[in-house]
């Protein structure tokens, strides 16, 4: 069972992530009055670029790329989706650990590049892991002293019951707090920092051709999927409904609702945010920091004070 | 998708994929950079072909020669091309890449690029409109169904000749060869 | 105001021609020994921007023309009012042979790549100027390439066209 589930959800979460890809771009042509490529446009650029014969600079440079395509891998093992939840021990904490595995598997892969672009990429990434790592944990905080766990699986449950924590008196602070740091944990604008083709010639993808490409892009699309689904289980619901699934959560039905379910919010929390990304320009490092650090920063401190009060 | 292409999806998946998506290098020469704007924004749109800039020469697969060549551009051209992985494709817009064009008596325009690097195709026109270049990836699409888009194959074959053509102009080079006698 | 000007310069200098074809531009024509005095003078009246440095190749004559042309955007002097719009335009005639002049970037900074583009296209020496290193070509040419006696298209034949295509180079294997 836990094999399946293991299989399943790892391959949910990699189609997905491609869909997202080719649903970013659909949508932001459409809002440049253009038609755009076909949805499924990542997964023709995803085969082209198994094709080609990309050039590798030594051993720490295919490695480093693994390793940060497993450390994206194992984190979605720990997220639950839909009712699936394959590994749960450590929870939130463990999630939290393992979400900095991808920078540093890209930053041992663009060191051996030797690309002065890369460097520069990379360094702004990590300032920017700095930046948005101080108020995530702020909320992880709040949301594990409201609901007295560390466990996922536990937060959902309990919201199944009693409603969505956003909609919480104590933790809607949080919520809003952590829908504001959204877009610097997916890397879209205005916080595509380090991936900017214009700027750095894309920053650590620069010496990135042929399968690693292939990989980076693999990377990136499950990346984006941990950032949203991880706001759709805290702060959502996760996969319930104003508890209507609770009576056949154990069914075959209900698994597959739950994951429907599930990926209707993704879906629309996605959309919110490619609106986003149309919209901004992108900032510099300094400007980004300083917005991290102060208005999402100060609001989920005053969240966590407040649930520290409540209860 | 009717069942044909379905048929050739599953036969050669990366010949299929090289065609449906071109990510071309932002290297603009000449005259033609004032052509590429109109060509990927939003009135005559490049991304339905799958043909998005990218940044880098390593992540390319189309290589878009767009106007004369000067010799000091020449050399740039040769190194960029050669940090492409393979598969990759060269297009060459303009009358100047093919006979030298408008510049065809100036001291320092090379008159036929086909001599240097490999070309698979030339778009004729002084510039071509955006709806030539459309049709010219669509024809380079014919080509590569029918596998005769193989100038990096002919770039490798040959390289001793295409080596000796850019020493002939340039006298020594600065880079040494690309592909040596074991690594062909 | 320009004839005032053309009155004071044909005073104050001889071997000089000076005509103005419309409002506002004036060209002075003079020997090569004058011109250094001449610019400095025109500076001093408030013509001091150097707009460009240019040169003519009159080869009937067997003589280069060097082409200064300055243009005031200062007001400098009161009795000038519309200083603004003017420019002039300094002319000297060199010999072919022994092409050389002397180098104004002492009066006009700004004169050092014009003088080294004027180096590298025709082969006009400037003595004085401290970087005559070649700033657009990279080739070795015979004869500078914007004479009138460096034949294009027979040096296109000689440089690109005798450079073989692949084909050919394959077939001439064999």
């Amino acid at each position: 069972m836990q094999i399946s589930e293991i299989i399943l959800s790892s391959l949910l979460a990699l189609i997905i992530g491609i869909f997202f890809l080719g649903l970013a771009r659909k949508i932001m042509a459409r809002i440049h009055w253009r038609y755009g490529p076909p949805i499924t446009q990542p997964v023709i650029d995803i085969i082209r670029m198994f094709s080609q014969k990309g050039i590798s600079h030594g051993s720490i440079f295919n490695f480093g790329l693994i390793f940060s395509l497993t450390g994206s891998f194992v984190v979605i093992l720990f997220l639950p989706f839909g009712k699936m939840c394959p590994l749960s021990s450590g929870g939130l904490l463990v999630i939290l650990y393992l979400m900095l595995l991808a920078p540093l598997g890209i930053a041992l892969s663009s060191g051996e590049a030797a690309n002065p672009n890369s460097s520069i990429g990379v360094s702004r990434k990590f300032l920017l892991a700095l930046g948005y790592e101080v108020p995530l944990l702020l909320i992880l905080l709040a949301v594990m002293t409201h609901y007295h766990t560390i466990s996922l699986i536990e937060i959902v449950r309990i919201q199944a019951n009693t409603g969505w924590s956003f909609g919480s008196l104590p933790l809607v602070l949080s919520g809003i707090a952590y829908f504001l740091i959204l877009p610097a944990i997916l890397g879209i604008r205005p916080f595509e920092i380090s991936g900017a083709a214009q700027e750095i010639s894309s920053g650590p993808k620069v010496e990135f051709g042929g399968k690693f490409l292939a990989f980076s892009t693999i990377q990136h699309a499950l990346h984006e999927f941990i950032g949203i689904s991880l706001f759709v289980n805290l702060f959502l619901g996760g996969w319930d409904l104003f508890g209507i699934l609770e009576p056949i959560s154990n069914t075959v039905w209900g698994i597959i609702l739950g994951i429907i379910i599930f990926l209707i919010k993704m879906v629309i929390i996605f959309v919110i945010e490619i609106f986003i990304n149309a919209v901004f320009p992108r900032f510099r490092i300094e400007q980004a920091m300083k917005y991290l650090w102060k208005w999402p920063t100060l609001l989920s401190f005053i969240g966590l004070l407040i649930v520290v009060l409540f209860n | 998708m009717d069942r044909n292409k379905i048929c050739k999806w599953l036969k050669n998946p990366g010949k299929m994929a090289h065609k449906y998506s071109f990510h071309v290098v932002y290297f603009c020469t000449g005259c033609g950079i004032i052509e590429i704007p109109p060509f990927i924004t939003a009135r005559w749109d490049a991304e339905r072909f799958g043909i998005i800039p990218v940044a880098t020469p390593r992540q390319a697969s189309l290589f878009l020669i767009t106007g004369y060549v000067s010799t000091k551009t020449l050399k740039a051209i040769i190194r960029t091309y050669e940090q492409m992985p393979e598969p990759k494709y060269t297009v060459a817009l303009g009358s100047c890449p093919i006979n030298g064009g408008m510049y065809y008596d100036s001291y320092n325009t090379i008159t036929s690029l086909d001599k240097y690097i490999p070309v698979d195709g030339y778009i004729a026109g002084c510039m071509p409109r955006p709806e030539a270049i459309f049709i010219g990836v669509t024809h380079l699409w014919k080509l590569i169904d029918m596998d005769k888009a193989d100038g990096y194959q002919r770039y490798r074959e040959d390289y001793v000749h295409y080596r000796a053509n850019q020493e002939q102009l340039y006298g020594k080079m600065d880079w040494p060869p690309l592909f040596s006698e074991e690594n062909i | 105001m320009m004839n005032e000007l053309k009155q004071k310069l044909l005073s104050d200098f001889n071997d000089i021609e000076v005509n103005i074809p419309e409002d506002n531009r004036m060209i002075v024509s003079t020997k090569k020994e004058s011109v250094l005095s001449i610019l400095i003078y025109l500076k001093k009246l408030g013509y001091n921007h150097l707009a460009l440095v240019s040169c003519n190749d009159w080869i009937d004559d067997n003589e280069f023309e060097l082409i200064y042309i300055i243009s005031a955007y200062q007001k400098n002097d009161e009795q000038y009012q519309d200083i603004e719009k003017s420019s002039i335009i300094v002319k000297t005639r060199i010999s072919r042979e022994k092409a050389k002049f002397i180098t104004i970037i002492d009066i006009f900074e700004n004169a050092e790549p014009y003088e080294r583009e004027i180096h590298e296209m025709f082969g006009i020496n400037f003595e004085g100027h401290p970087r005559l290193t070649p700033l657009m070509l990279e080739r070795n040419y015979k004869i500078p390439p914007f004479r009138k006696d460096f034949d294009t298209n027979k040096y296109v034949e000689n440089t690109f066209g005798k450079i073989p295509s692949i084909k050919e180079r394959k077939e001439g294997n064999k």
